[in-house]
């Protein structure tokens, strides 16, 4: 790995044939939230088999995720994922939950494990643990701040996962109520959800992803790379899973040149119109998450926002 | 409360060391109150389990190894945790106590029980979007009990997996003995302002799509599942209630033992009638809505007020 990693998150194979991953180093193949995803390759296979190549024929690493909320009756469609995952030669694997990473420890015993943001790293304690469990990267929990994120990577020696732009994961559920509605409405499951769906209530909003709920603000650290990697910090993720092609070449494309400058030593001035670029992209604003140990929705920094919404 | 409980026929109780559980801190106890619920407890033959259910700072592990050596000498009879981290210390600190996996720890599936046995869990709270079918398809070699929540609330998003109530509002304050506090965040031992029960409006960008979305939030009571669940061999049910009154929490442990027991005790071959049981549940329904209701609108009051500033 170069000096910092970037990478992102791709559903299905028609949105990977779409992007343009030229910005980034590694990719992550499969939608979290819901199995009958338009062509989620967790469920289509021979799909996930053509994407590791694809990914890794750009020369990019390849990381195959799994579901953020999996029941029993999903397992074996996570091991045939797994085992396929394997064969094809993807270069690590990505859990959300603490029995799939068991799974992976015991029955893949060499596949690298990343855990995600919904297996809910808190402490270094925990990460201690599933490092015992063969985790090699983890992303911490989403609301914690980077103060307690570097506390875990020093404690336990292992690199954290920093989603530095993109709508950030609020919640994860069993139930779509999207499909309750979509009789009424031209799109249907299963592309509906990957329309920009926002629930509102006065000043707040949050994305709809159908059996997901994201930061109706995207979550923009485009200004506090250099602190970023001054922490030590050098695993970045733009979260763009339900995002056009477009918000995921052009985004990177600032992302990369702003983490290269960084990464020399630059002092994280970004230009004007990378700024513009950021907005064109943005339906709600920008937020920090809580990295900065603030309520989620707000944004910290010289970047001022219009304080909308949530 | 805890006579309460004791009184109206719990087995068990479990209460929330304050700043270290899944509620604001009028819910929970201080270590003294923790001391007297013990002695309570046990004097009416029922065990005291201690909730430190929240998702922990890293710096605070010591703090909570400190406070479960005084719990573990006062006679606590077990702890519900939530951090795995947390779970395994406590667990190689106090190879004896009985550990719980909280309802925060989101357990869906076999191996994750089998993942929270191996750091030293013996009993575990089952999500409450789990199905009497997953409940029974639990593989009957795994050594570990279950939980089974009776009342609860079955939110949108699976529990411990959710943090919309600290995107909307966040403040940070420390308690009178200097622990870290988040109000908003239901996770970290705050309390949730319960912003998934807004009514809300859905837009595809700018357009509106539907005037009126209410995400599915249902607060649940158990009653044609309960035979079941007795019949299937669950053990533990699950009474979750601190942030109601006394009397009425009172009542639903009442109204539960005398299910419980009753259906227990009649021959196996006897058809159970739920129908008079059904008119009881329904008075307490009514009053637990009513209550719960109006906790909710404080809340969603609360969720709009600014963060103080330096908070």
């Amino acid at each position: 790995m170069g000096p910092f990693e970037l990478n992102t998150t791709i559903s299905n194979l028609r949105n990977l044939r779409e992007s343009d991953l030229s910005a980034y180093d590694a990719v992550y193949l499969g939608n979290i939230y819901c199995r009958i995803f338009e062509d989620n390759f967790l469920e289509c296979l021979d799909d996930l088999k053509e994407g590791i190549a694809r990914v890794k024929g750009q020369g990019l690493r390849a990381y195959v995720t799994s579901y953020a909320a999996p029941r029993n009756d999903v397992l074996p469609k996570v091991q045939k994922a797994l085992e396929t995952a394997a064969a094809a030669g993807a270069d690590a694997v990505e859990v959300h939950n603490l029995g799939v990473l068991r799974m992976v420890h015991e029955q893949f015993p060499g596949m690298p494990a990343h855990v995600g943001g919904f297996a809910n790293v808190y402490t270094d304690a925990g990460a201690e643990v599933l490092k015992e469990y063969g985790a090699v990267r983890f992303t911490p929990n989403y609301e914690i701040s980077l103060d307690e994120v570097g506390a875990i990577t020093s404690g336990v020696g292992m690199p954290a996962e920093l989603v530095v732009h993109g709508k950030m994961p609020l919640g994860v559920s069993d139930y779509c109520f999207l499909l309750e509605y979509e009789q009424k409405w031209p799109e249907k499951c299963p592309t509906l959800c990957q329309k920009n769906l926002f629930l509102k209530q006065g000043d707040w909003a949050m994305r709809s992803v159908g059996k997901g709920v994201l930061s109706g603000k995207d979550v923009c650290m485009l200004e506090h790379l250099p602190a970023l990697i001054a922490a030590g910090h050098n695993v970045f993720r733009i979260e763009a899973a339900y995002e056009t092609p477009a918000y995921r070449l052009n985004i990177a494309q600032i992302y990369r040149a702003a983490l290269e400058q960084a990464a020399a030593g630059g002092d994280g001035t970004v230009d004007e119109s990378a700024w513009n670029t950021i907005r064109e992209h943005t339906a709600i604003g920008l937020c920090n998450g809580f990295y900065f140990g603030r309520t989620g929705a707000e944004y910290v920094g010289k970047r001022m926002q219009s304080v909308v919404a949530c | 409360m805890v006579k309460a409980a004791v009184e109206n026929g719990a087995n068990a109780i479990y209460v929330g060391a304050r700043g270290w559980s899944r509620r604001r801190d009028a819910y929970e106890l201080s270590d003294e109150k923790i001391h007297e619920a013990i002695a309570i407890a046990h004097s009416g033959g029922a065990k005291i389990r201690v909730a430190i259910n929240t998702n922990m700072q890293s710096c605070e592990i010591p703090a909570l190894l400190e406070k479960m050596e005084k719990f573990v000498g006062w006679g606590i009879d077990g702890a519900i945790m939530t951090d795995v981290g947390a779970i395994a210390q406590v667990h190689r600190r106090f190879p004896y106590l009985v550990l719980h996996a909280s309802i925060g720890a989101n357990i869906l599936n076999n191996e994750d029980v089998k993942f929270y046995r191996s750091i030293g869990v013996s009993q575990v709270v089952a999500d409450t979007k789990l199905t009497l079918r997953e409940l029974a398809s639990r593989e009957a070699d795994i050594d570990v009990g279950i939980e089974v929540l009776i009342h609860a609330n079955n939110c949108y998003t699976y529990l411990g997996k959710c943090w919309m109530s600290p995107y909307i509002r966040l403040e940070r304050t420390a308690d009178d003995f200097g622990k870290d506090v988040f109000r908003g965040s239901p996770n970290r031992g705050g309390l949730d302002y319960r912003v998934c029960l807004e009514q809300w409006e859905l837009l595809d960008d700018k357009a509106l799509l539907e005037p009126v979305i209410t995400l599915k939030n249902d607060a649940f009571f158990y009653l044609d599942d309960i035979p079941p669940l007795l019949d299937l061999g669950v053990h533990c049910l699950k009474i979750q209630g601190r942030e109601y009154p006394v009397p009425l929490v009172g009542s639903i442990v009442r109204f539960y033992r005398e299910l419980i027991d009753t259906y227990l005790a009649k021959p196996a071959e006897q058809p159970f009638d739920l129908t008079p049981w059904r008119s009881r549940l329904e008075a307490i329904q009514a009053e637990r809505d009513s209550k719960r209701s109006g906790m909710t609108l404080v809340l969603l009051n609360e969720a709009r007020q600014p963060v103080p500033q330096g908070a």
